[in-house]
């Protein structure tokens, strides 16, 4: 498989959260290649990956397959649709922004821009309440094709960036979604040191909610989330940023096993692999969070992929990372450590 | 002409940068009439009508658009850029650019807003504080890419949305310059100069020298306006609408427009049975302000297409507009000549 044009095609198609299935089902059909009975449970894709051995500790590999966006929430009489953000949404940027209204037909649409005569010169960011979409369309054609609850997104196409670096939105964790596929392909023939299920779960962005049900029906030892993380760029406190282009950030935290993220780190020096370590001083943000106090509690920790600009249209990754994190995942499942 | 106007819309052409898209409108006129390129850069061109008018006529529009410029390139590899034209920093955070000669991709990026503080998500972004991201590793990286000067240009689909409308980048003016090429293609009564002028974004600079090269008696000038008739706003505030036929204002902040061809205009759009509005606020400004005090002065009017989200990479016009926009041209050239 190549990496790129698996994140690519997983970036290009929607699933705001609670509104997965698009995404999910092409992640499916990606995972089948590699656990053939893989299925979609309450939303999740999950599938058992090999042969599952007695006797082996049990563990889950999971990036979640939803991202933000926004629910249509009202069509106005000029034909102008209200949304309500799905998930930390940076209100800063909306205006002019193009995105796509997910009704029974995907419908193109761009985010008012307020000009500067109606704000009297002062430029204001926009209320969540005062953003509304222009498709074109009046209310009553509106009224046939869109309903309350659809879901929108921003309407982005990836570009390549210089090097190894792309662009595009719902990196954030669609490139978490492809490592793990990738790392599948790496152990294809290898054997195993766990029993390892794989796990694309819903409603990551609003509370890692289908992180909570996945887990409790897999019921794993170990736990890797495999997300995003903030990658330092002009903006960020350096202190909390790992780098992009310098591998996967392997979590360290009181609320994740360091244990693993021991084990971790000393198989990506033995493997020679390039990680970097990012602290988190209490809860992680990712649906480890989740994990560890899953059922009778799980090890868990974080692999992350660093990412720029997240939650905007113009998320920024290295490919190279999520070929890495795909390497370290697949050195720790075969067990070097 | 929905085609024309992509392919206008889809050249990237900062003010100061027109080569791209002089080289396509040249292709696209040199067999209809005669033209030649001045010393700034804007294209005068001569079409024979059936007639020799006593007075001369000019129709222009501007074929630059807002964009930016690269001024800096920092030790990390990102871009430090300016403005070209006026452009609410809003409309620039968080979208794709493409960037110098090779119109490699970039971002202009935003901080996590996880990590933003409350006040921080309420402040509106300044230019300043922006940089384009090409991915460079640093700056050696970068320069093998950028040279300082370059510009850079809203990467933006040409999209339609639903069946009346289209969304685009450059909309201002690449609408005034396609209907200009078709115009050219046409048989028209009277002798016309057309000019596709340099630099309207940063001053109205082409227009200064070709209005003052060609020293016409009358002149129409094509433009896009800002039209607000968006959720949210009313009443005067809305300033003109999409729908609504093109626009002929009476004032902006530039000129006073000739009263005798701001009638004309009404009458035509009232005999042809089309639409025409005026703006309902005194704003904005474009060629006419250079053009109608040239010389010893010349009767000018703008007709302008109503535009929402102007100088943003999503523009968004009504093409009937257009259409009827290029109806009352037309018709324009004939009534003129018998004022």
């Amino acid at each position: 498989m190549d990496i790129r044009s698996t994140v690519v095609s997983l970036s290009e198609i929607s699933g705001t959260s609670g509104s997965e299935s698009k995404a999910a089902q092409l992640a499916l059909g990606m995972l089948r290649e590699y656990c053939p009975d893989a299925e979609i449970i309450n939303g999740n894709v999950t599938g058992k990956f090999g042969t599952h051995r007695e006797g082996l500790p049990s563990l889950l590999l999971d990036a979640h397959i939803d991202q933000i966006g926004f629910a249509v929430t009202y069509i106005t009489d000029d034909g102008f649709i209200k949304v309500g953000n799905i998930g930390g949404i940076d209100r800063r940027l909306l205006p002019a922004q193009p995105v796509v209204v997910h009704g029974s037909r995907d419908i193109k649409g761009v985010i008012c821009s307020v000009p500067p005569h109606l704000t009297s010169g002062s430029s204001e960011v926009l209320e969540m309440d005062d953003v509304a979409i222009d498709t074109g369309l009046t209310k009553e054609e509106l009224e046939k094709l869109v309903s309350l609850g659809d879901s929108v997104t921003f309407d982005v196409t990836c570009r390549d960036l210089i090097g190894s670096r792309i662009t595009g939105g719902a990196l954030d964790d669609r490139c978490g979604v492809a490592s793990i596929l990738y790392a599948l392909e790496l152990l294809k023939g290898s054997d195993l040191a766990y029993n390892v299920t794989v796990l694309f779960s819903t409603q990551e962005e609003v509370g890692e909610r289908g992180a909570k049900i996945g887990a409790f029906e897999i019921d794993p030892d170990i736990a890797l989330a495999v997300d995003v993380s903030f990658a330092y760029a002009i903006g960020e406190e350096e202190s909390k940023c790992g780098y992009l282009g310098k591998g996967p950030m392997i979590g360290i935290s009181p609320s994740l096993s360091r244990e693993i993220s021991d084990e971790l780190i000393n198989t990506a020096k033995s493997a020679d692999i390039p990680y970097q370590i990012e602290v988190m001083s209490g809860l992680t943000g990712t649906n480890a969070d989740r994990f560890s106090v899953n059922r009778c509690g799980a090890k868990a920790c974080t692999v992350s992929i660093p990412l720029r600009n997240m939650h905007t249209p113009v998320e920024v990754i290295d490919i190279t990372d999520a070929e890495q994190t795909a390497k370290l995942l697949a050195a720790y499942i075969r067990g070097d450590k | 002409m929905k085609e024309l106007l992509k392919e206008l819309c889809l050249t990237d052409s900062v003010s100061g940068d027109e080569n791209a898209v002089r080289e396509l409108i040249i292709s696209r006129i040199k067999n209809v009439c005669e033209y030649r390129v001045d010393n700034l850069g804007s294209i005068i061109c001569f079409k024979k009508g059936r007639k020799a008018p006593e007075k001369k006529l000019m129709i222009c529009a501007h074929m630059d658009e807002v964009g930016f410029m690269v001024t800096y390139i920092r030790s990390d590899g990102t871009l430090s850029f300016g403005n070209v034209g006026g452009i609410d920093p809003s409309v620039v955070i968080g979208r794709q650019v493409r960037v110098g000669k090779s119109r490699i991709s970039g971002v202009v990026g935003a901080t996590a807003v996880h990590n933003l503080s409350k006040e921080q998500r309420e402040k509106a972004p300044k230019t300043d504080s922006l940089y384009i991201d090409i991915g460079a590793a640093d700056k050696a990286e970068a320069e093998k890419y950028v040279s300082l000067g370059d510009c850079a240009y809203f990467d933006s689909e040409f999209t339609e949305l639903g069946e009346r409308r289209i969304k685009a980048k450059a909309i201002d003016d690449r609408a005034g310059c396609a209907m200009m090429i078709e115009l050219l293609h046409e048989e028209l009564e009277y002798d016309t100069y057309f000019v596709f002028n340099v630099q309207e974004e940063i001053g109205l600079r082409g227009s200064t020298a070709s209005a003052f090269a060609v020293a016409p008696d009358y002149a129409i000038v094509l433009e896009s306006t800002t039209a607000a008739d968006i959720d949210g706003a009313s009443g005067a505030k809305r300033v003109c609408a999409l729908g609504g036929g093109p626009v002929v204002s009476f004032m902006d902040r530039h000129t006073i427009y000739d009263k005798e061809l701001y009638s004309l205009a009404f009458e035509i759009a009232k005999e042809q049975g089309f639409p025409c509005q005026t703006k309902t606020m005194i704003a904005g400004g474009n060629d006419a302000g250079a053009i109608h005090i040239s010389g010893k002065g010349v009767r000018t009017i703008a007709v302008s297409l109503p535009c929402r989200y102007l100088h943003s990479p999503s523009s968004v016009i009504e093409y009937a507009d257009m259409e009827n926009s290029y109806k009352l041209v037309k018709a324009l050239i004939g009534r003129i000549h018998e004022i």
